[in-house]
């Protein structure tokens, strides 16, 4: 669920730059220190791709469909990466697709980024302590999922008072969406570990 | 699915299209966020407006850009329905006791009417100007070159992946698999999700490798060499007295 232009005020698009572009200087800048960037940069991009054809896919419930978002995937796929790939997914998206807007790129990157980061911590955090992957995998997608959800309510409601019984609605309709990609992420998390278990950062850092 | 060939039409000629495009991306955003932040209907609907006359000026095939600003307007639409019930003022109508309130349904209309403005600009900016342009464009800008590049490959990879998913799709498909969002159906969608995953992780490789051969370094090169003229300058100046008008006389609407 993203926001779209001429939604929220001022005030709110603006800190949801600031952070999201502090957020990004201080990623980019860190996996500038550790790796080089040559053969970063093609990995990251290979992968949003992947990960942005993937959004693109409806999952019909009842009378409606959403289209899958992979918060949380794409945190425990790429690591703290996953920020600086979702503004470039969401940039796209803003101009490809006209899914979203483009003054709110910002603030979609922290409510989308901010959760994809939660997932990857929790997922290696709980792998080091032997929990089962799949039921992990299973936990952060839903996490992703919702933790997007309550920040979209979030802004809405610091926008305006207006907002707020849609604020409450936007999070009731993101459930169904948690449990889809709840189902999702576990299994792909599954199937990775069986078929490409160094895929996944759990041992190097990232 | 369907190629996002955003650049499609960006070999026809108009003023627009022959704009340059640094200036193009300045004075445009610009333009977006002006418009994005008026709050009375009126100078939104002119931006709205204005926004459209670039549109036909510019000689964008109407189907091709109707087509794409058409989903803003679907995606926003439910605020229309939603907010006169839910925000309070001037009632317009009670029906058994719901409440229609006429402050709600033009906030609601301001909102659409700005999303679309934004929209309708942002598509004119990129379906004017070849992707690569765009991209090189935004070099000469300074913005950090990491996050141009990885656009640059991301919207690359977008093709090559789409292709990839919709072959393990048909084939899918074709054995009898349908998306539904039922456990068994959303756990092989994460299969699939999976191989997509690993096929794309291998192919990083395989793409890294072949650009090292050719000499990539993570630093870009490129061949197009852009220069401004005096219709550039003027335009593009036009422009962000246009933005910053909207806000004066917006000042002195209120005031």
């Amino acid at each position: 669920m993203h926001i779209s232009d001429g939604v929220l005020s001022f005030p709110v698009i603006i800190a949801g730059w600031a952070i999201a572009l502090l957020l990004n200087a201080v990623i980019l800048w860190r996996c500038k220190c550790r790796h080089d960037m040559a053969e970063e940069i093609p990995k990251i991009s290979i992968m949003t791709g992947a990960f942005f054809v993937a959004s693109l896919v409806h999952v019909s419930i009842g009378p409606t469909s959403v289209h899958l978002l992979l918060t949380g995937l794409l945190g425990v796929v790429l690591g703290i990466m996953a920020f600086p790939a979702m503004l470039v997914g969401l940039t796209l998206q803003a101009f490809l697709f006209q899914h979203g807007g483009i003054t709110t790129i910002g603030i979609n990157n922290v409510m989308m980024g901010v959760p994809a980061l939660l997932a990857y911590w929790l997922f290696r955090y709980g792998y080091s302590k032997g929990f089962n992957p799949s039921a992990l995998g299973t936990f952060c997608g839903a996490l992703g999922m919702i933790l997007s959800g309550i920040f979209l309510a979030l802004m809405l409601i610091t926008t305006g008072e207006q907002f707020t019984e849609i604020a409450y609605a936007v999070v009731v309709a993101h459930v169904p969406v948690m449990i889809i990609e709840g189902i999702i992420t576990g299994s792909v998390v599954t199937f990775v570990m069986k078929v490409r278990p160094e895929l996944l950062p759990l041992e190097r850092e990232v | 699915m369907e190629y996002p060939e955003i650049d499609a039409y960006a070999s026809m000629d108009s003023p627009i299209h022959r704009f340059d495009p640094r200036a193009k991306i300045v004075s445009f955003t610009l333009l977006i966020f002006s418009f994005v932040f008026v709050n009375e209907i009126r100078i939104a609907l002119l931006g709205f407006l204005f926004s459209f006359l670039i549109l036909l000026i510019s000689r964008l095939p109407l189907a091709f850009a109707l087509k794409r600003i058409r989903m803003v307007f679907f995606f926003l639409f439910p605020l229309l329905l939603v907010m006169p019930l839910t925000v309070e003022g001037r009632e317009v109508l009670n029906i058994t006791g719901i409440s229609v309130s006429f402050d709600g349904l033009i906030f609601a209309s301001l909102i659409i009417i700005r999303a679309l403005a934004a929209v309708t600009l942002a598509l004119i900016m990129l379906a004017t100007t070849r992707f690569d342009i765009t991209i090189k464009a935004l070099y000469a800008l300074k913005v950090p070159g990491t996050l141009v590049q990885m656009l640059m490959f991301t919207y690359r990879y977008i093709f090559v992946i789409t292709d990839e998913f919709s072959r393990m799709w048909e084939s899918m498909e074709c054995k009898g698999f349908r998306l539904k969002a039922n456990y068994h159906g959303l756990s092989i969608f994460g299969n699939i999700l999976g191989m997509i995953i690993i096929k794309s992780y291998d192919r990083t490789r395989r793409v890294y490798e072949s650009m090292v051969a050719k000499g990539y370094s993570g630093k870009p090169n490129t061949l197009v060499h852009l220069h401004m003229s005096t219709k550039d300058y003027v335009l593009s100046t036009c422009m962000v007295g246009i933005a910053i008008f909207v806000h004066v006389y917006q000042l002195m609407f209120t005031v």
